[in-house]
């Protein structure tokens, strides 16, 4: 990967992060003003899909624990 | 949910959260919270504190630590939870996960059959984990409770594990309890942690 590349990329690293805070200042702004039973209603549906998907994969707890242990290295070189 | 809805005692110890509708991952916390609590005392860190308090984003996993157990102890919880419908996901005998817990790392544990969501136990490994727990926070959720980390701990330790999505759980708890964070102990977070949320916005 050429320097300007990589600059490229972190530039745009950046920028995307960025862009999610701003999102995040936004949603923590609504969850402040919505009412308890309204923001966790909604935020349980997300939830609750999450946790229903992640059930059905294909997958075993060997396989699982691999997944895992890789991503901790790599985060750990990040 | 914050200031309008929530209350919180004057030192930050409880928080009162009674309209929370409950997730299946809080109900699956919940459940497995009321066996392990009747072998030992826990503090609940990381990913799960924002997502408790609204994040929108699922998670695999959640970390609690627990003081360091007797071995006995341990077995205890082990059977415990075994006979309540968990399994451990780590292919260990109970020797075996008292070792990986006393050598400083997480053992896993799901309902069985399932994976996803787990919880990743770990023994208090430093002075900071104590301390997280001597401080620990009660969340008074509508038909039971947790404890967990205080926020300003958590927001420095999101930073300082500092991926973008842990940056995101640092902000979104400063968002949310803005008003509420005692300014002095998220200084002296931050300090310990070595690092700084200036450039995210988490300004103090």
């Amino acid at each position: 990967m050429s320097a300007g590349m990589s600059m490229e990329l972190s530039f745009d690293k950046k920028a995307h992060l960025l862009e999610r805070l701003a999102f995040v200042r936004q949603y923590a702004a609504w969850v402040k003003r919505t009412p308890d039973a309204e923001w966790s209603r909604q935020q349980a549906a997300l939830i609750d899909s999450f946790i229903e998907n992640a059930r059905n994969m294909p997958l075993s707890k060997e396989n699982y624990l691999r997944i895992v242990d890789r991503r901790k290295r790599a985060e750990q070189h990040d | 949910m914050m200031p309008e809805n929530m209350e919180i005692d004057t030192p930050g110890r409880m928080i009162n959260f009674s309209e929370k509708q409950i997730t299946l991952l809080d109900r699956f916390v919940l459940d497995f919270i009321q066996v392990l609590e009747q072998q030992t005392p826990y503090v609940i860190v990381s990913g799960y504190v924002a997502i408790l308090f609204g994040r929108s984003r699922g998670t695999e996993d959640v970390d609690i630590l627990v003081p360091r157990l007797e071995k006995a102890r341990f077995a205890a919880l082990h059977d415990a939870l075994l006979s309540e419908g968990y399994e451990f996901l780590n292919a260990e005998d109970t020797g075996g996960l008292y070792e990986m817990l006393t050598g400083k790392m997480g053992i896993r544990v799901a309902k069985k059959g399932q994976f996803i969501p787990n919880i990743e136990l770990k023994f208090f490994k430093d002075d900071i984990d104590q301390s997280v727990f001597q401080s620990r926070v009660d969340v008074v959720l509508p038909d039971a409770h947790v404890y967990i980390s205080p926020i300003e701990v958590q927001i420095a330790y999101k930073v300082w594990l500092g991926s973008p999505k842990d940056i995101e759980d640092a902000l979104f708890l400063f968002e949310i309890f803005r008003q509420h964070l005692n300014q002095e102990l998220l200084k002296k977070q931050m300090t310990a942690f070595h690092v700084s949320g200036d450039e995210y916005g988490i300004i103090l």
